[in-house]
C-alpha cells in the first residue's frame, strides 16, 4: 500500500532552491521596480532579464544530465490535508527555462526600440517581467494547484499587456475577451483539478503519478487505494469520472493554447504592442497549455486523449484556412499560431509526447522570428505616418516590396516562413515531419474514421505554405503600394531597414530556426532533441489506458517515415507553387492588391471571419447571455423584490382592516356595550330608589330564591 | 493575557460611544476622532486576543473547554413557576470559527471609521449610532449565550437603521425600513427557535449542582434515564451546550430521540428550516436578498462597507454556530437543498450584477454572487468545505469592504454612481485605477488573493463531498464554477467601460472635482489590498486559527449522519 505523506513529504533543505527563486525572483524584481525606474525602465529590465537568460542557461548546461532536482514543501494545511508546493527540474523545465527567458530576453531589446516613445513603457516592461515571472512559474513548479495560480497570472499579464494601449477602444475589448474566454478554459481546468483531488487528495504531480497506478477499475468504477497518516483510504469515483478529469485538464489547454473552440481570443489578442505578440501569443505563452498537457500527459486515459487528438486537428485546420485571406499581417500570423499550437496539441493526442515538445521548441523560434520582423516592418511604416497621412501599417495592402528597403528583414521572415511551411532544412519540417509520421501511425493503429486527424494535418501543411507565401510574396515582392494609396511618392525613400536592437533579436531568432541546430540530419528521431525527450508509459488504468506509439515496431515506423517525408515535402511545395501563382509580382492578384476587396465568395468569406465563431459567441451566445442578465435582473425587481413589497403592501392593507374593524366593529362593540349598559342603568336606577324598605323587601326576595335554590 | 480581555473588546466602543453622548456640541470636532481610537484600541485589542489564541488547543466545538478566553457569570436569572429556572450567563469565548470573524470585525470597522472621517451632517448622533454598532457586531461574534447572541443581533439593527435611514442617499427610508423589517422577520424565526431549544436544553453542569452530582456525564445519564425528571433540570441559553446532542432533554421538543413533531414534520427539521432563513436573510441568499442591493445603494460608504463587510458574515457565522450545531442531522436533511441554493445565488448574484447600470448596486450583487460559495461550502460538510466558507466570509469582508469604498471614493466626489457617465477614468486618476484593478482582480477570485483560496476550498470540498459524506452531488461545485466566469465578465466590462478607452464623463464640471486617491483614502486601501494579498499567499496565518475547530465540527456533522 502506497502511503500519500511519503510522496508529499518536505523534502530536506536543497540549496538548489536558491537558483531558483533567482529565476522567479529577478522577473519579479523588474515587474516591481519597474513601477518607480521611469526612463530607465528598458535597459533595467534587458538586462535583469539577461542575468535570467544566463542563469537559465547555466542550469540547463549543469543538470541536463543529472536526475531531476525535485524540491518539495508544505504551503498551508486544512483539516488533515497538506497542501504543498514542489519544484521539479528535469529537462523539459530546464529547456523551457531556457525557452523562456532567452525569448523573453530578445523581446525586451527588441522593446527598447519598439516602445521608446511610449509615454507609459516603464509600465510595459513592468508587465514584461511579470508575464516572465508567471511563465517561469508554471514551468518549474510541479504542483497542479500552483501551476493553476501561476496559470491565471499569465492570464492576467496578458490581459495587461494585450489591453496596454487602453485608450484604444478595441484593445480594451480584446484584453478583455483574452481574460474572460481563458477563464472558460481555466474553470474547465479547475473542474480537473477537483476531480484528481477528490480521488487522490493531494496536487503534486509525482504524487498524482505514482497513485494513478495504484488506481485500478472496478465495475465501472475508479477506485484507489492508498494510505494517509497510516490510515487506509479507499477513494471511488465513477469510471467516467477519470476520461473527465483529462478532458476537464485539457480544457485549460484549450484556453491557454487557443484550440477550439476557445482559439477565438488569439487574433484579437494581435491589439497588443507587435513584441507582445511574438513572446506570449506566438512562442511562450500560448504554449503553456501543450506544456501542460505534457506535464499531465500520463494521467491521460483514451477518451480524453482522443478528444484532445481532435480538437488540435480541428483547429490546425480552421485556423489555417482562416489564415488564407486575411488583410492584416498580424492577423495572419497569428491564425497561424493558433494552427500549430493545434499541431502540438494534436500531436499530445495520438500520443506523440516528444515529437509535440520539439514542435513546441522550433515554433517558438520561427514564430517569435516571424512576429518580430513583421513587428520591424510594423514599427518602420508607422514611422511614415504623419499627421497628414494616416495609414494602417498592419494592412498588407500598404505593403509590397519591402525587400529592397529591409533586405534583412526580408532575409528573417523567408527563413522562419521556410520553417514554418516545414521545407527541408529547416527546423519546422523536422518537428511537423515527427508529428506527421506519429499521427499516421496512430491512426493506422485505431484505423477508419481515425484517418481524418492526419488527413487534417496533411491538408494543413498545404494551406500552411500557401498562406505563407502569400505572405513574402504581398510584402517583400513587386513594388511599394503605400506611395500610391497615400498619393505621396516620396514616402517611399523615408523608408528603413530597422537598427540593430530590432535586428540582431529578429536574426538570431531566424538563425535558431535553421534544422542544423537541432542536428545535422533530416530525420526528426536523430536531432538531440528527440534523443533526450523519450515518450512516457501511461499511467492509467488498463481499461482506460490508451493506445502507446512505444508499442510500435521499428519496421513500421520506418516503412511509414519515407512515404510521410514524401507526402508533407510535396504538399508543402504544392503550396509554395499555388502561392508563386496566386501572389508573384506579376500575377493578376499582386498587381491590383492595393485595392483589393474583401473575398466575396463563400469560402472566401468563410476564411475571412474564421468560420464565422466570432460572430457566433458575439452576436448570439454573448448577446443572449446579457439579454438573459437583464431579464434576470427584472425578475429580481418586480417578481422576487415585487413579492416582498405586495407582501408588505398587503400588510398594509391588512393594518388598515384591522384599523377598521378596530375602529367600527370592536370600537363598535364597546360603543354598544356602553350605550346598552347605560340603557339597563337608567332602567334599573328606578330600582334605586334611595328607599331603605325597598332594599330591605329586595334582599329578602333573593334570600328566598337562595334558599330555595339550596334546598332543591 | 489580560484578563477579560473580550469584555474590553466589546465595552470600548460602548464607553466611547457614552462619551461621543456626553460631551457637548462644542467639541463636535473631537468625535470622530474618540470614535478612531477607540475602535483603534479595539483592533489592537483583537490582535492581542488573536496572537494569545492557540489554534491548535481547540477541541470539539461542543465542549466548553475547548474555548479560551471565556468569560462566564450569571447574568441574571429568574423562577419561571412550571417553565423553570430561567438564566441567562454573561458567556463570551472565542474558538477558531469565531475568531476569525471577531478579527475581520476589528479590521473592518477600524477601517469604516477612516471612512466616516468625511461624515458632515449630526456627527454626535452618527458616531454613537456607529460605535454602538460596531460594540453589539463584536459582541454578536464572541457572545456565546444564545439570549446574549440574541440581543447583540438585535441591538445591531436599531444603529443600522438609523444610520441607513439618516445618513444614507435619496431612497433612506425606505431601503432603512425594508432592511429593518426584512431583518426582525429574521430574527423573530431565530427568536421562536431560541424560546424552543431554551426549553430542551439543560445545563449539565448546574443541574448537577442542583442535585449534588459533580461529574457531568452521571449528570447526563441521570437525566436520560429518568431519574432527573424533566422538571427538574436547570435550562440553558449555552450554545455550547445546545451543540451536544445529549444535553437535550429527553422527550423535549428539539431533542433527537422521541422529539416533537410540528406540522406533522420533526420539530428539529422545522427549527433549522427557521434558523436557516433567518440567518439566510441576513447572508443573504436567494430569494431572501433583495434587502440588499437597496440597503446598498442608500447607504453612505461607511455603512455600506460595515454592512458588507462584517453584517453579511453575522448570518453565515450564525448558521455555523447554530442551525448547522444544533440540527446537524436535520442540516444533513437538508444538504441537497442549501447547496442548490448556494449555487443558485452564485449565479443568480453574478449574472444581476451583469445587468446592473449602477457600480454600487453591482458590487451588491457580487456579494450575493460571493456568499453562495459560503452555503455551498457549509452544505458540503467537508473540512475543506467548511474552511473555505469561513475563508470566503473573512476574504469577502476585506474585498467588499474595498470595493464599497471604491464606490465611495467615485460617489464622494462626483455624486454619481452609473457606469455609463464614465470612461477612460484611467486617464485622469491612474492611482485610483489601479486600487480598482487589484480589488476587482481580487474579487474575481484571481490567485494570490484571498478570495482565489476561499473559492477554491469551497469547490473542491464541495466536489469531494458526495464520496465522503454524500451531502452534495458533484455537479454542483462544477455549474458552481460558471460563477466565476461571470464575475470575470462584470468585473471586466466594467474596469473597460468606466476605466479604459478614451477619458470622457458626463457632466464635465466633474473633471475638476475628480481627483486622484488622497492620503486618506490611501490609509485605507493599502492596509486592505495588503491584507487581502497576504491571505491569498499565506492561508496558513488563518487556518492556523480555524483548523482544529472546523476539523471538530465537521465530526460533529459526521457523526449526526452515521447515527
Amino acid at each position: 500500500m502506497i502511503e500519500l505523506q511519503d510522496l508529499i513529504a518536505p523534502t530536506a533543505f536543497n540549496p538548489m532552491i536558491y537558483w531558483v527563486l533567482a529565476l522567479l525572483g529577478v522577473p519579479m524584481i523588474s515587474f516591481i521596480s519597474n513601477f518607480f525606474t521611469k526612463g530607465k525602465a528598458p535597459v533595467w529590465a534587458a538586462l535583469l532579464l539577461l542575468i535570467n537568460t544566463l542563469i537559465s542557461v547555466y542550469l540547463a548546461f549543469n543538470y541536463w544530465y543529472g536526475e531531476p532536482i525535485s524540491i518539495k514543501g508544505t504551503w498551508f494545511s486544512v483539516g488533515d490535508t497538506t497542501f504543498g508546493y514542489s519544484l521539479y527540474l528535469d529537462r523539459l523545465a530546464l529547456i523551457m527555462t531556457v525557452l523562456v527567458n532567452g525569448i523573453s530576453f530578445l523581446v525586451h531589446v527588441f522593446s527598447v526600440e519598439y516602445m521608446r516613445t511610449d509615454p507609459r513603457k516603464a509600465r510595459y516592461f513592468s508587465y514584461l517581467g511579470l508575464f516572465t515571472f508567471s511563465m517561469l512559474g508554471i514551468i518549474l513548479f510541479h504542483n497542479l494547484l500552483v501551476m493553476f495560480m501561476f496559470w491565471e497570472l499569465v492570464g492576467l499579464s496578458s490581459f495587461l499587456l494585450i489591453g496596454f494601449w487602453f485608450e484604444k477602444k478595441s484593445a480594451s475589448l480584446a484584453a478583455n475577451k483574452a481574460f474572460i474566454i481563458n477563464r472558460i478554459g481555466d474553470v474547465g481546468l479547475l473542474s480537473g483539478l477537483m476531480i484528481l483531488f477528490a480521488q487522490f487528495g493531494t496536487f503534486d504531480l509525482e504524487a498524482l503519478k505514482a497513485l494513478m497506478v495504484f488506481s485500478e477499475i472496478e465495475d465501472g468504477n475508479w477506485v484507489t487505494h492508498f494510505t494517509n497518516n497510516g490510515q487506509q483510504v479507499m477513494n471511488s469515483l465513477d469510471g467516467r469520472w477519470l476520461s473527465a478529469a483529462g478532458i476537464a485538464l485539457f480544457c485549460g489547454a484549450v484556453g491557454k493554447s487557443a484550440q477550439f473552440p476557445l482559439q477565438v481570443w488569439l487574433p484579437d489578442a494581435m491589439e497588443g504592442p507587435t513584441p507582445v505578440s511574438a513572446l506570449i501569443h506566438a512562442a511562450t505563452m500560448v504554449a503553456a497549455g501543450v506544456f501542460l498537457l505534457a506535464r499531465v500527459f500520463v494521467l491521460l486515459d483514451a477518451q480524453a486523449l482522443e478528444v484532445v487528438a481532435a480538437v488540435g486537428a480541428a483547429t490546425a485546420f480552421m485556423a489555417a484556412f482562416a489564415a488564407l485571406s486575411q488583410f492584416d499581417i498580424k492577423k495572419v500570423l497569428a491564425y497561424s499560431t493558433i494552427s500549430q499550437l493545434g499541431y502540438m496539441v494534436m500531436a499530445m493526442g495520438v500520443g506523440a509526447y516528444s515529437a509535440g515538445l520539439f514542435h513546441l521548441i522550433t515554433h517558438a523560434f520561427f514564430k517569435g522570428g516571424l512576429f518580430l520582423t513583421a513587428g520591424i516592418i510594423i514599427h518602420q511604416l508607422h514611422q511614415l505616418e504623419s499627421d497628414k497621412i494616416k495609414f494602417n501599417s498592419q494592412d498588407l495592402r500598404v505593403m509590397g516590396g519591402l525587400s529592397k528597403y529591409m533586405p534583412i528583414t526580408f532575409l528573417c521572415f523567408l527563413i522562419c516562413a521556410l520553417a514554418l511551411a516545414g521545407l527541408p532544412g529547416f527546423s519546422g519540417f523536422l518537428s511537423k515531419d515527427a508529428i506527421l509520421l506519429n499521427a499516421t501511425a496512430w491512426a493506422g493503429q485505431k484505423g477508419g474514421g481515425y484517418y481524418i486527424i492526419p488527413v487534417l494535418g496533411y491538408i494543413t501543411v498545404l494551406f500552411t505554405a500557401i498562406y505563407i507565401f502569400r505572405l513574402v510574396f504581398l510584402v517583400f515582392t513587386r513594388e511599394f503600394r503605400l506611395p500610391k494609396i497615400v498619393g505621396e511618392s516620396g514616402i517611399a525613400s523615408k523608408l528603413k531597414e530597422g537598427n540593430w536592437l530590432l535586428i540582431a533579436p529578429a536574426i538570431i531568432l531566424a538563425i535558431l530556426s535553421v534544422s542544423i541546430v537541432f542536428g545535422a540530419n533530416v530525420k526528426a528521431e536523430n536531432t538531440w532533441f528527440m534523443q533526450f525527450f523519450s515518450v512516457p508509459i501511461y499511467l492509467v488504468p488498463e481499461a482506460y489506458a490508451a493506445f502507446s506509439l512505444v508499442d510500435l515496431t521499428e519496421e513500421t515506423i520506418k516503412g511509414l517515415h519515407s512515404w510521410v517525408a514524401i507526402v508533407s515535402i510535396g504538399l508543402a511545395a504544392i503550396g509554395l507553387i499555388v502561392s508563386y501563382f496566386l501572389y508573384r509580382p506579376i500575377s493578376k492578384k499582386a498587381l491590383v492588391f492595393q485595392d483589393a476587396p474583401e473575398p466575396r465568395g463563400p469560402l472566401g468569406r468563410l476564411s475571412l471571419n474564421h468560420w464565422y465563431q466570432d460572430d457566433l459567441y458575439e452576436k448570439v451566445i454573448a448577446k443572449f447571455i446579457v439579454l438573459q442578465s437583464k431579464s434576470i435582473a427584472w425578475f429580481d425587481e418586480k417578481v422576487i423584490d415585487g413579492i416582498v413589497d405586495g407582501f408588505a403592501k398587503i400588510h398594509v392593507v391588512f393594518a388598515h382592516i384591522v384599523r377598521w374593524f378596530d375602529k367600527y366593529i370592536i370600537d363598535g362593540f364597546v360603543h354598544l356595550t356602553v350605550f346598552a349598559s347605560g340603557r339597563v342603568g337608567q332602567a334599573t336606577r328606578s330600582i334605586q330608589s334611595g328607599n331603605v324598605q325597598t332594599y330591605i323587601l329586595s334582599a329578602l326576595v333573593m334570600l328566598v330564591l337562595l334558599l330555595l335554590w339550596l334546598v332543591f | 493575557m489580560i484578563q477579560g480581555l473580550l469584555t474590553y473588546i466589546i465595552f470600548t466602543p460602548l464607553l466611547a460611544a457614552l462619551i461621543v453622548l456626553l460631551l457637548p456640541k462644542r467639541f463636535e470636532s473631537t468625535y470622530r476622532l474618540i470614535a478612531l481610537v477607540a475602535l483603534g484600541i479595539t483592533m489592537l485589542l483583537t490582535l492581542l486576543a488573536v496572537t494569545a489564541f492557540d489554534g491548535s488547543a481547540s477541541g470539539p466545538v461542543d465542549q466548553e473547554s475547548s474555548l479560551q478566553m471565556v468569560e462566564k457569570t450569571e447574568w441574571f436569572s429568574m423562577e419561571l413557576g412550571s417553565l423553570g429556572k430561567f438564566s441567562v450567563d454573561y458567556f463570551l469565548g472565542a474558538d477558531g470559527i469565531n475568531i476569525a470573524m471577531l478579527l475581520l470585525a476589528a479590521i473592518v470597522l477600524f477601517i469604516g471609521a477612516i471612512a466616516s472621517w468625511n461624515i458632515k451632517q449630526k456627527k454626535k448622533g452618527y458616531f454613537a449610532l456607529y460605535l454602538l454598532l460596531s460594540a453589539s457586531v463584536l459582541g454578536c461574534f464572541i457572545a456565546l449565550d444564545f439570549f446574549l447572541f440574541y440581543l447583540f443581533f438585535e441591538l445591531m439593527l436599531l444603529p443600522m437603521y438609523f444610520l441607513i435611514g439618516v445618513w444614507g442617499g435619496p431612497r433612506k427610508e425606505y431601503a432603512a425600513i425594508k432592511f429593518f423589517i426584512y431583518t426582525l422577520v429574521g430574527s423573530i424565526l431565530i427568536l421562536i427557535v431560541m424560546i424552543g431549544l431554551y426549553n430542551s436544553v439543560y445545563d449539565p453542569v448546574k443541574t448537577g449542582l442542583e442535585h449534588g452530582i459533580t461529574s457531568v456525564e452521571q449528570v447526563q445519564l441521570a437525566v436520560e434515564s429518568g431519574e432527573i425528571k424533566a422538571d427538574e433540570v436547570v435550562k440553558t441559553f449555552n450554545m455550547i451546550y445546545m451543540a451536544d446532542q445529549t444535553n437535550y432533554i429527553p422527550g423535549s421538543l428539539l431533542a433527537e430521540l422521541d422529539g416533537g413533531e410540528v406540522f406533522g414534520r420533526s420539530a428539529r427539521w422545522i427549527a433549522f428550516l427557521a434558523l436557516l432563513i433567518g440567518f439566510a436573510i441576513k447572508l443573504p441568499s436567494f430569494p431572501f436578498h433583495t434587502w440588499l442591493p437597496i440597503a446598498h445603494v442608500e447607504a453612505p460608504t461607511p455603512i455600506s462597507v460595515v454592512l458588507a463587510g462584517i453584517l453579511l458574515k453575522v448570518g453565515g457565522y450564525g448558521l455555523i454556530r447554530t442551525a448547522f450545531s444544533f440540527f446537524p442531522d436535520s442540516a444533513f436533511h437538508y444538504s441537497w437543498m442549501i447547496g442548490f441554493f448556494g449555487v443558485f445565488s452564485i449565479l443568480y448574484g453574478a449574472l444581476n450584477a451583469l445587468a446592473q447600470k449602477d457600480i454600487k448596486k453591482l458590487i451588491a450583487y457580487s456579494s450575493v454572487s460571493h456568499m453562495g460559495f459560503v452555503l455551498l461550502g457549509l452544505a458540503a460538510m467537508t473540512v475543506e468545505g467548511v474552511s473555505g466558507a469561513i475563508y470566503q466570509m473573512f476574504s469577502h469582508g476585506l474585498i467588499a469592504t474595498m470595493l464599497f469604498l471604491i464606490a465611495g471614493v467615485l460617489y464622494d466626489r462626483t455624486n454619481d454612481r452609473l457606469i455609463e457617465n464614465y470612461s477612460g477614468l484611467a486617464h485622469k486618476l491612474p492611482r485610483y485605477t489601479v486600487v480598482v484593478g487589484i480589488a476587482f482582480f481580487a474579487s474575481l477570485g484571481l490567485p494570490g488573493f484571498s478570495g482565489f483560496i476561499a473559492e477554491l476550498l469551497v469547490l473542491l470540498g464541495a466536489f469531494k463531498s458526495s464520496s465522503i459524506i454524500g451531502a452534495i452531488p458533484e455537479w454542483m461545485p462544477i455549474v458552481a464554477t460558471i460563477g466565476l466566469v461571470l464575475a470575470a465578465g462584470y468585473y471586466l466590462w466594467t474596469l473597460q467601460k468606466m476605466f479604459l478607452g478614451k477619458y470622457w464623463v458626463k457632466d464635465s464640471s466633474w473633471t475638476e472635482k475628480l481627483n486622484d486617491i488622497t492620503t486618506r483614502e490611501y490609509l485605507m486601501f493599502v492596509p486592505l489590498a495588503a491584507l487581502i494579498l497576504w491571505f491569498g499567499i499565506f492561508p496558513d496565518t488563518l487556518m492556523n486559527l480555524i483548523n482544529t475547530s472546523v476539523e471538530s465540527f465537521v465530526v460533529l456533522l459526521n457523526e449526526a449522519t452515521n447515527r
